[in-house]
């Protein structure tokens, strides 16, 4: 069972990922603890990678700012193209929940 | 005399490790670099490693101790974790070597041609044609060639699993049998 939930987990964190971003300007941190509570937890190894995807993909962006402790940090956060692409996600998560609960019922 | 400790920056940070740990540090960042190979943001994501390994160091530390141990470093590199892709397809399994070999499933002969067709990737019919056009234009030589190849070539490994089958034709073995039985009634 558990191998074909991973592919599952591995293709939303995308999208998890964009919601959390969308929220607020947040630092890699911030959404790992987001995402430590959840089944999506998530090493940077593996969000960074994601996350220069994203920017490069102009969904994200990111601007460095001062912290009190230790150097200055990278916020990221939603461009409008990032926006609408959540959106979007957001809409097609519906319709396939909705799909999901009434087929075969 | 001994080095004691390698000052690194990582990142906009700058740390003092130990030998050990900073060799530790050097093949994690050896391995990244090597997964992100070809990707366009290998730079700008080692560098994002570098500051988390320095924040997560710093967070590890004694305080008044300057120098990054093993001790510190080892949990700090499995709490980022080793470096996955987004996306990445799951690794392929190796591809064996490509190898001539006989293919004796759906042989007419041996399975030469067949084997042949299969590391060209061209249909059997095509190779076997061409076999017996080269047999006409080379005299008969070809036969020769033929049978070196039928020697030397190993055969592939049947697809219906076990160990590859020599083919023996349905009349041979019932004319072996004829004469086993026959050898057998006469010698006892």
């Amino acid at each position: 069972m558990e191998s074909k939930l991973a592919p599952i987990r591995k293709g939303l964190l995308e999208f998890l990922v964009l919601r959390i971003v969308g929220g607020r300007s947040v630092y890699v941190p911030d959404i790992l603890r987001r995402l430590a509570e959840t089944e999506f937890a998530t090493q940077e190894g593996t969000l960074y990678p994601l996350l220069s995807k994203l920017r490069r993909e102009e969904l994200v962006q990111y601007e460095w700012q001062e912290s009190d402790v230790g150097p200055p940090r990278k916020y990221y956060r939603l461009t409008e193209a990032g926006k609408a692409q959540l959106a979007a996600l957001d809409d097609y998560w519906n319709r396939l929940n909705r799909t999901i609960s009434e087929i075969g019922h | 005399m001994q080095r004691i400790s390698v000052t690194a920056s990582l990142g906009r940070s700058t740390l003092q490790f130990d030998e050990a740990a900073y060799a530790r540090l050097e093949s994690y960042l050896a391995e990244a670099a090597r997964t992100l190979a070809g990707s366009p943001d290998q730079a700008e994501i080692l560098a994002d490693l570098e500051q988390a390994i320095a924040d997560q160091c710093s967070k590890r530390m004694q305080a008044g101790l300057g120098l990054v141990t093993v001790a510190q470093l080892q949990p700090a590199l499995d709490e980022i974790g080793s470096v996955q892709l987004p996306g990445s397809a799951p690794e392929r399994e190796a591809q064996p070597a490509r190898q001539l070999q006989q293919v004796s499933e759906g042989a007419l002969i041996s399975g030469v041609c067949n084997g042949f067709a299969r590391y060209f990737g061209v249909d059997v019919t095509l190779v076997r044609v061409m076999a017996v056009v080269l047999l006409f234009a080379s005299g008969g030589t070809m036969i020769l060639v033929y049978l070196a190849l039928m020697l030397l070539l190993p055969y592939a490994p049947s697809t219906r699993g076990g160990a590859p089958i020599r083919k023996i034709p349905a009349k041979s073995r019932q004319l072996a049998e004829s004469v086993r039985a026959k050898f057998s009634a006469a010698t006892t």
